[in-house]
This record gives structure tokens, sequence and C-alpha cells, in this order.
């Protein structure tokens, strides 16, 4: 009986020294370093959904003012399938009905965007003027839905990087409408890459608000 | 007038106002709140006599305007103008009365009266 305690005994100890080795290992693995991590997943996600948008805008305002309808169709189409993806990754976060609340505000600043590519291809100052008032305003609604949806996003300066976000895509159709294309594509980049300056506080926001999500 | 008489006669009014309810000409109802864009409840059904209060919880002015962005119907057009605004409107006749937000067309909510 003794004899057999013993050997039990030590079975237990050798298979716990073993599973600590093994684990041991697994734990190794598990700590290397990795950005396949939720948050990261959210902040190259945004990144990439709002450097689209700003690529597909373009496309669609180049085809507008070059009077290619069929590819301002196929652009526009892309653009709107971009906004449903965004709405998507807000609904995904904070409900069907921020998403579904989200969606016509974001279609909304694009609608503008029309309008002020219209006034470039007609000539239209009035009808420019209008629309980038539009957008500065828009800039106030879009400020205000991200901060209502999460405290760490002040109104004041979300309002600034999309205001931001609209100029810098005026350049671009500013430069497209005077058929400058090394300009255009300059300030293409410069749009694009602004985004950044909006997905990464947007990531953080939701990761600090989430933390148990993220 | 006793003591005893006046401290009854109170304790009848407080009874009777509990009874009653403390409110002006309509009944209040717990109200809708205006935050992220939407409004919540999005559809609510009411006593007809209430006084429906609408409070804003997002930081830029929304509007409660009754019909649709294509038919406005007249009916009641409150401004709300930032956070915390807060407005009512009273709804007498039964009947449904659909709403919108004249800035956010896209903000829609409806109130059953009964």
């Amino acid at each position: 009986m003794k004899r057999t305690m013993i050997r039990l005994m030590g079975g237990l100890a050798l298979l716990a020294v073993t599973a600590m080795g093994v684990g041991d290992v697994w734990a190794a693995r598990l700590n290397q370093p990795t950005s396949a991590t939720p948050a990261a997943g959210l902040r190259v996600g945004l990144n990439a959904l709002l450097s689209e948008h700003v690529y597909l805008a373009s496309a669609a305002t180049n085809a507008a003012l070059g009077g290619r309808d069929a590819e301002f169709k196929a652009a526009a189409g892309a653009l709107d399938a971009n906004s449903i993806v965004i709405s998507k990754a807000i609904g995904s976060v904070y409900g069907p009905d921020a998403e579904k609340a989200f969606l016509p505000l974001w279609r909304k600043h694009i609608g503008m965007v029309v309008d002020y590519t219209v006034g470039a291809a007609t000539s239209d100052r009035a009808k420019q003027d209008k629309a980038v008032t539009d957008l500065v305003g828009y800039t106030q609604d879009f400020g205000a839905f991200l901060a209502s949806a999460n405290p760490h996003l002040p109104k004041a300066a979300v309002a600034d990087l999309v205001k931001h976000h609209v100029l810098t895509l005026k350049d671009v159709i500013d430069a497209q409408a005077a058929k400058d294309q090394s300009r255009a594509f300059t300030a293409l980049r410069t749009g694009a890459g602004h985004m950044q300056m909006i997905a990464d506080p947007l990531a953080e926001a939701i990761v600090t608000q989430f933390p148990d999500k993220f | 007038m006793s003591t005893h008489r006046i401290g009854k006669m109170a304790m009848a009014l407080v009874a009777g106002a509990l009874i009653l309810g403390v409110a002006g000409p309509g009944r209040s109802q717990s109200g809708v709140s205006v935050q992220l864009f939407q409004f919540r409840p999005g559809q609510l059904e009411v006593k007809a006599g209430t006084r429906l209060a609408f409070t804003n919880q997002d930081d830029i002015a929304h509007t409660v305007t009754s019909g649709t962005p294509e038919q406005p119907d007249g009916r009641f057009d409150v401004r709300l103008e930032g956070k915390g605004a807060a407005a009512s409107v009273d709804l007498g006749t039964p009947g449904a009365y659909p709403y919108f937000c004249r800035r956010h067309q896209s903000m829609r909510g409806e109130i059953r009266v009964k």
C-alpha cells in the first residue's frame, strides 16, 4: 500500500513537472510579440477603409469632371460600398442602431462633395462656395456623432480632423478640375495619408472605451 | 383651526397631489431621449393629453418636427439647441404622429396617441 502510494505520488509529481515544461513552451510561444491583436486589427481596418474612401472619392470626382459617366457610376458605386462597410464597422462596436444612424450621416458629406464637384465642373463658384460651407457645417455634425458615441473623442477635435479631410479632398478636386494631374495625385496622396490622423485616434478611443473587447 | 386639523388637511392635500400627479395641464411621460442622432425610443405609445418631453444628449442642435421631410404637417416643431436642451410636446388628439429632425432628416420617430 505504502509503495503504491509512493508510486502514485511520484507519478503525479512527474506529470506536474512535465505539464509545467510543456506549459513553459506554450507560454513562451504565446508571449512572443505579435501584431495579430484585436486592437491592431481595428486600427489597420479603419485606416484601410478611410484611405480607400479618399481614393474612391477621387476616382469618382475625376470621372465626373472628365465626363466619363460609366466610370463615374462605377466609382460612385464602389464609394458607396465602402461607406456601407465603414458604417458596419461602426455598428460592430456601437450596435445596429448606431450603424443605421451613421450611414446617412456619412453619405451626406459625400453628397456635398458631389455638389462641390458639379460646381467645379460647371464653373459655378456659388455652388462651390455653398458646398464648402455645408461641408464645414457637416464637420460639427460628425464631431457631435462621434463625441456622443465615445467620451474619448472630443467633438471639436474630431470636427477639426474632418475639416482637414474635406479641405484635402477639395485640393484634389480643384487640381482635377484644372486638369493638373501631377498636382491632383500629389494632393491625393496627402489626402489619403491624412486619414490616418482620423483612423488612429478613432481606433485608440474605441479600444480605450471597450478594453474588454480589445 | 386647530393644529391637528391643519395637519390632517395638509396630509389630505399631499395625498391628493400624489394621486393626481404633479402636473400641469397634461400628464407627463418618461420622455424621448435624442442620442447618437436617434430618437429613443423611436416608436412610442402614449395616452391622449400627454405632455411628452424630449431631451437632447447630442452636442448638436436637433429639431422635433411633426410629419415627414417631404411633408411636414405643422402640428409641432421644437428645437433642441444642444446637449441638455429639453422641450415638450402636448399630444391631445389620438392618432399617429410621425416626426423627424429638420437638420438631420434621416432621424425619424413616431408617436401613437391613444
